[in-house]
C-alpha cells in the first residue's frame, strides 16, 4: 500500500467519511478507517478511496460492498451484502462486491480475511448491519441538509433521501459530490447504540435474491485461482512424494526430463516450517511440458517416519492406544459415569471406526506467484488471504534469510473452486513461491488430479468406543473414547517461526489440552445426568495424513457414532428412537443455551473457541460478541427440528415398501458455541441379497435463526446433505506405506447424479440471531442412512462408509 | 502451428500435436471457462462440443481437434443467454460453480437433439458430470425449465 491515512485513527473509532476530491465524493465506512487506493493519481485526477471496510458508495451512485469472506459456493458476498444494503437504504440493483486486497496494511485495517466454521453470516451480521445504518444515517443528515429539510422529515429508501413534508428526494451520489461528511462514530460504545431495524421492516434482509456470483458462474467469466496468466509465466508441475508426509528428497536425476521441450528446471522445494516435505517441482513453459517433465524426473527418497503406517496399522495403534485410560484427556465430564454404570441394569458397549475421507474440490490446488519490484504477489484462491500471506512470509524469511517485516508479500484473492476446509492450507504458494526463487520466474503451479491426492489433507481415521448405562429404560450413563489424529497441530505459523503475527498459537501454548476440532459433536446436547468423553490423540497421524478439518470438522464423524449408537441404546432401552431422544432433548442443565445476556466464562469445552475468537483484532473481550449466542433456546430447538422432520417424513405412519427403512438423527453443528439444530430423516431401501442400499429421500428440518437469504440456504442444506450422503455410501481414503492410495475419481468417488435421493428441506426461521449454513446438515445423513439400514434389514454397520459387504456380514451377525 | 476454429474463430497454437486440447484452450487460448479436473475424462469439467457433440477436451489430442468446429461455454451462446444459461441462473444452479461450464455444456448438448428429455434421460446423461458442491438436486429440473424455454422458442433473443 502506498499511503495510508489512517494515522491517528484507533479501532475504537468508527469513521464515516466522505472526501471531495476532483468533484467525486466517496463515502467509505471503515473500521478503522480509510486506505488510499494504491496507484492513486498523485495529482488526484483519478480520485479513488478504495477500499474501506465494508462499502463505498461513488458518485454515480453504486454501492460497492468490500467482502472479506472467500466465495467458494455458498454465496456469501451476496448474502452480506444483503444485510449491509438493507440497513443503508441502497437499491439492490445499484450493489456491486469486490474482495479487498490482503496485506499487511490491510489486515491492520480489515482484519483477519479466513473464511470457516459456517461462521461468516453469524460473526458480521450485527457488524456489517450497524454499519449500514450509520451510513444511513449520515447520508439522511447531509441530504436533508441539501434539501433544506429537519432531519426528523427526512427517511432513506432504494438509494435517496426523501423529505416527507415536501416530497423532493436526493440521491446518494448527488450528496457525495456536494456534501463534505466528516463524521465519527466511537467504537464500539456509539456503535452499539446505532438502532437497528426491526425484523418487520427488512426489504432485503429474508429475501431469495438472486446470488451475485452465479451469471458469471454460467458463461465461463467467473475467475478461479487456476485462472491466472501473468507475463513471462511459467507452469510447475508436482512429482508425487514418496509419501503424503516427512519423505527427504536424496537426488533427482533429470536426464531424461531434459530432453522434453520446454522444460526448465527440476525444483526441489526447500522444507523450511515442515511443509512441503519431499516436494519436487518440473518448471516448464507450458503446463502440458511441466506434467510430461514431471513424469521423467527420476527423484530418490528417504522415506521418513511414516514409510511403514498403513490404514490398517493405524487403527490397531489406536485400540492399542485406548487401553491406556490415564493418557485420555477428558473432554466431557458430567457427573459420575463409573457410578452410573455400576447402577445400570444394563450395560451396552460398542467399537466405531471412520475412515479417511478427503476434500477433492473440483478445482485443483494451485498457486501462482510473483516476485516484481521487491514485492510477492501471490494469486490464489484460499479460504484465507491472511493466513496464506503470514504463512508465505515467515517460509521466505526462512528461506531467504530476511526478517519478516522486510518482506512485501500482497496476496490477490480469486473465486475458490470448493473449499470445504481444503483451501487453508498454502504448500502450494510456498512451492511456487520458492520455484520462483529458483527460476527468476512467475510460477503457476497446478497440481493434476493425482498429486492432488497424493498430497490431500485427510480427515483423520477414527476409531471410538462407545458405552451406555441403562436403568428403568432411561440411558443414565455414557461413555465416549475418542482415538485419532489431532488437526490443530499444523495450523497457523506461530511464533516458532518468529511470528507475532495473529496465530493459533494457543495451539502451542495449551499443547496438553484437548484439540477442539478433533472432538467436537461428542459434546452433544442430550440431556444426561452421567456423561464423559475423553479423548487421545495419536500424534503420527496428525503428521503422517496431515490431518485436517473438512466440512464440519469432528462432527462428521462424531455425529455418526453418537447418532448410531442413540439408536442402539434406544433398541436395548426398548425404546422408539424418536420418542427417545425426545425425552432427552429437554433443554435441561448445560442443555438451555446460553442466556441472551452475554457470554459466560469458558467452560472447559468453551476454552479452545474462547481463545481463537478473542485472539481476532476486532474480538476484544469487552467488544465481542454483540450478538445473541446461536445456542439461546438450547436443546429445545433441536427437539423442534426432529418433530418436524419426523412429521414431514411420515415416520411412524408411512407405509414403507419391503427392507425399507426410516433413520433418524439430529446434530447441533458446528461447535457447541456455534450450533446449528438440524435434524434428518433417511429412507433407505436396502437389498438383502446385495447389501446395497439406495437412499430414497431425505427430509432436512434446520432452525438457523433468521435468514438472509432463504433460497441459498436451502441450497447449502441440498448441497451438505448430499455430501454427507456422499460420505456415508462411497468416499474413502486409505493410506498405505505412507501414501494415500487413491489418486483420482475412479478410485474415490464422490457422489453423482443417478444417486441423488429426493431432498425435503423445511427452514425454521425465528427471530434468533442468524447461526451458519453451510456445512452442519451434513453430519445428520450419515448416522440417518445407517440407523435406516438397521431399520430396513436389521443390520447395524458401524463403520463410515458403509460397504454393501458390511451390510450383508451384519446381516449375518443378527440372524 | 495448429489451427483451430472455436466459437466461430481461427485459434492458432505452437503446441505439440499430443498437448490434451483442455489445455490448449485454457492456458494457450486462455479461453478459461472449459476448466481442469480431472484429466481422465470421468468428471465432465472441460466438457466443450466437438462437431456438437458433447466431449471431454482433456480426452482429445490437439491433432485430433484441427478441422472441427469447437465450441466453448465462452461461445455457446452470443449474449450468453442460451436457454440452459437462463435457466441455470433462474434455478440458481451454481455454487463454487467450477464444474458448472461442463454441466452447462453437457445439458445443452443433450437439448439439441432431444428438446423433451424425461427425468431419466436427463440423469442418466448428465451423470458423467461430477459436483463436488453437489447441485445435482438443481439440475434435473433446470435441464427440465431449459427445455421447455427452447420449446417455448424463448432462446432467440
Amino acid at each position: 500500500m502506498a499511503n495510508t491515512n489512517t494515522k491517528g485513527i484507533t479501532r475504537r473509532e468508527f469513521l464515516v467519511r466522505s472526501s471531495v476530491v476532483a468533484g467525486s465524493g466517496f463515502l467509505s465506512i471503515g473500521l478503522p478507517g480509510l486506505i488510499a487506493s494504491r496507484g492513486a493519481d498523485a495529482a488526484g485526477a483519478t480520485p479513488a478511496f478504495t477500499p474501506s471496510i465494508w462499502f463505498t458508495i461513488t458518485p454515480d451512485g453504486m454501492t460497492t460492498m468490500h467482502i472479506l469472506k472467500t466465495e467458494m459456493g455458498q454465496h456469501v458476498g451476496t448474502a452480506l451484502a444483503q444485510v449491509i444494503a438493507d440497513e443503508l437504504e441502497v437499491r439492490w440493483e445499484d450493489v456491486r462486491l469486490d474482495t479487498p486486497l490482503e496485506s499487511v496494511e490491510n489486515f491492520a485495517t480489515y482484519g483477519l480475511a479466513y473464511t470457516v466454521n459456517s461462521g461468516s453470516v453469524t460473526t458480521e451480521f450485527d457488524r456489517i448491519a450497524r454499519a449500514g445504518a450509520a451510513g444511513r444515517i449520515v447520508l439522511v443528515e447531509a441530504g436533508a441538509k441539501l434539501l433544506g429539510a429537519k432531519v426528523g422529515d427526512c427517511r432513506a429508501e432504494s438509494s435517496r433521501v426523501i423529505d416527507k413534508t415536501s416530497g423532493r428526494t436526493v440521491g446518494y451520489g448527488e450528496i457525495l459530490q456536494k456534501v463534505k461528511i466528516d463524521r465519527k462514530f466511537s467504537y464500539p460504545s456509539d456503535f452499539k447504540k446505532i438502532p437497528l431495524k426491526d425484523r418487520s421492516q427488512y426489504k432485503i434482509i429474508g429475501k431469495s435474491l438472486p446470488a451475485l456470483d452465479i451469471p458469471a458462474k454460467t458463461n465461463g467469466q467467473a475467475k478461479y485461482g487456476i485462472d491466472v496468466f501473468l507475463p513471462n509465466m511459467a507452469y510447475g508441475a508436482l512429482v508425487p512424494p514418496r509419501t503424503r508426509y516427512a519423505s527427504k528428497v536424496l537426488s533427482i536425476d533429470d536426464s531424461e526430463a531434459k530432453k522434453i521441450p520446454g522444460f526448465i528446471k527440476a525444483v526441489k522445494i526447500d522444507d523450511a516450517m515442515g511443509k512441503c516435505t519431499g516436494w519436487v517441482v518440473a518448471v516448464a513453459e507450458k503446463f502440458p511440458a511441466a506434467m510430461k517433465a514431471a513424469k521423467a524426473l527420476k527423484v530418490k527418497w528417504d522415506a521418513g517416519p511414516y514409510a511403514n503406517l498403513s490404514s490398517a496399522t493405524l487403527l490397531e495403534q489406536y485400540k492399542q492406544l485406548s487401553t491406556d485410560e490415564k493418557a485420555g484427556a477428558p473432554w466431557v465430564l458430567e457427573g459420575d459415569v463409573d457410578r452410573g454404570f455400576s447402577e445400570s441394569e444394563k450395560v451396552l458397549e460398542q467399537e466405531y471406526t471412520t475412515d479417511m475421507v478427503c476434500h477433492a474440490t473440483m478445482e485443483p490446488l494451485n498457486a501462482t506467484v510473483q516476485f516484481t519490484n521487491g514485492e510477492w504477489h501471490v494469486h490464489v484462491g484460499t479460504q484465507s488471504t491472511s493466513f496464506a500471506r503470514m504463512t508465505l512470509t515467515a517460509y521466505l524469511s526462512q528461506v531467504l534469510k530476511k526478517k519478516p517485516e522486510e518482506l512485501k508479500v500482497f496476496v490477490h484473492q480469486y473465486l475458490v473452486g470448493g473449499g470445504f476446509g481444503g483451501k487453508q492450507d498454502y504448500d502450494d504458494i510456498l512451492a511456487a513461491a520458492y520455484c520462483v526463487k529458483e527460476t527468476g520466474r512467475p510460477v503457476k503451479l497446478i497440481h493434476t488430479r493425482e498429486t492432488n491426492f497424493a498430497t490431500s489433507f485427510a480427515r483423520t481415521p477414527t476409531y471410538h468406543k462407545v458405552k451406555a448405562g441403562i436403568k428403568n429404560g432411561e440411558l443414565v450413563a455414557m461413555n465416549q473414547d475418542i482415538v485419532c489424529g489431532w488437526m490443530g497441530a499444523r495450523f497457523g505459523v506461530g511464533k516458532k517461526y518468529g511470528s507475532d503475527w495473529l496465530q493459533l498459537d494457543s495451539w502451542e501454548e495449551n499443547k496438553r489440552d484437548i484439540d477442539q476440532w478433533s472432538i467436537g459433536g461428542s459434546d452433544h446436547w442430550y440431556y444426561l445426568k452421567n456423561h464423559r468423553v475423553r479423548a487421545w490423540n495419536h500424534e503420527p497421524t496428525t503428521w503422517a495424513v496431515q490431518a485436517s478439518a473438512l466440512r464440519t470438522v469432528s462432527n462428521s464423524y462424531n455425529i455418526f457414532v453418537v447418532e448410531s449408537f442413540m439408536d442402539e441404546v434406544a433398541a436395548a432401552a426398548g425404546r422408539d428412537p424418536l420418542e427417545f431422544r425426545l425425552s432427552m432433548l429437554n433443554g435441561k442443565g448445560g442443555n438451555r443455551g446460553i442466556p441472551n445476556s452475554g457470554y459466560p466464562p469458558g467452560t472447559r469445552s468453551d476454552y479452545y473457541m474462547d481463545q481463537l475468537w478473542i485472539s481476532l483484532p476486532w474480538a476484544t473481550q469487552d467488544s465481542w460478541p454483540l450478538y445473541e449466542s446461536a445456542t439461546v433456546g438450547g436443546a429445545l430447538r433441536l427437539a423442534n427440528c426432529l418433530r418436524v422432520a419426523a412429521g414431514k417424513a411420515g415416520y411412524g405412519t408411512k407405509r414403507l415398501p419391503p427392507n425399507t427403512g426410516l433413520g433418524i438423527a439430529v446434530t447441533a453443528a458446528e461447535e457447541r458455541q456455534s450450533p446449528t439444530w438440524v435434524a434428518g430423516i433417511a429412507e433407505v431401501t436396502v437389498d438383502p441379497k446385495t447389501g446395497r442400499f439406495t437412499i430414497n429421500r431425505l427430509t432436512m428440518a434446520m432452525d438457523p435463526g433468521a435468514v438472509v437469504n432463504p433460497r441459498n440456504v436451502e441450497a447449502q442444506i441440498q448441497g451438505s446433505a448430499l455430501w454427507g450422503a456422499s460420505q456415508i455410501m462411497s468416499e474413502r481414503l486409505t493410506l498405505k506405506n505412507g501414501a494415500f492410495e487413491q489418486s483420482n475419481y475412479g478410485d474415490y468417488l464422490p457422489i453423482r447424479l443417478a444417486q441423488v435421493p429426493e431432498i425435503d428441506v423445511t427452514i425454521i426461521q425465528s427471530d434468533h440471531h442468524p447461526s451458519g449454513v453451510g456445512e452442519p446438515a451434513s453430519t445428520v445423513v450419515a448416522p440417518a442412512v445407517a440407523n435406516a439400514i438397521f431399520n430396513a434389514v436389521g443390520a447395524r454397520v458401524r463403520h463410515m462408509p458403509i460397504s454393501p459387504e458390511a451390510v450383508l456380514k451384519a446381516m449375518k451377525q443378527k440372524a | 502451428m495448429a489451427t483451430l476454429s472455436i466459437n466461430g474463430q481461427s485459434y492458432f497454437t505452437d503446441s505439440p500435436p499430443d498437448t490434451p486440447l483442455m489445455w490448449v484452450i485454457r492456458e494457450d487460448l486462455r479461453l478459461t471457462g472449459t476448466k481442469f479436473g480431472c484429466g481422465l475424462g470421468i468428471c465432465g469439467s472441460c466438457t466443450v462440443h466437438v462437431n456438437g457433440q458433447p466431449v471431454r477436451s482433456c480426452m482429445v489430442k490437439l491433432a485430433d481437434a484441427e478441422g472441427a468446429v469447437i465450441t466453448t461455454i465462452e461461445g455457446l451462446h452470443p449474449s450468453d443467454s442460451h436457454p440452459v444459461q437462463k435457466a441455470w441462473i433462474e434455478a440458481q444452479v451454481p455454487q463454487c460453480g467450477y464444474c458448472q461450464s461442463g454441466q452447462i455444456m453437457q445439458a445443452a448438448a443433450l437439448l439439441a437433439v432431444n428438446p423433451s428429455p424425461t427425468d431419466e434421460e436427463i440423469v442418466a446423461h448428465m451423470n458423467g458430470n461430477l459436483c463436488r458442491c453437489a447441485t445435482y438436486s438443481r439440475i434435473v429440473g433446470a435441464v427440465q425449465r431449459a427445455a421447455q424455454l427452447m420449446r417455448e422458442g424463448t432462446n432467440h433473443g
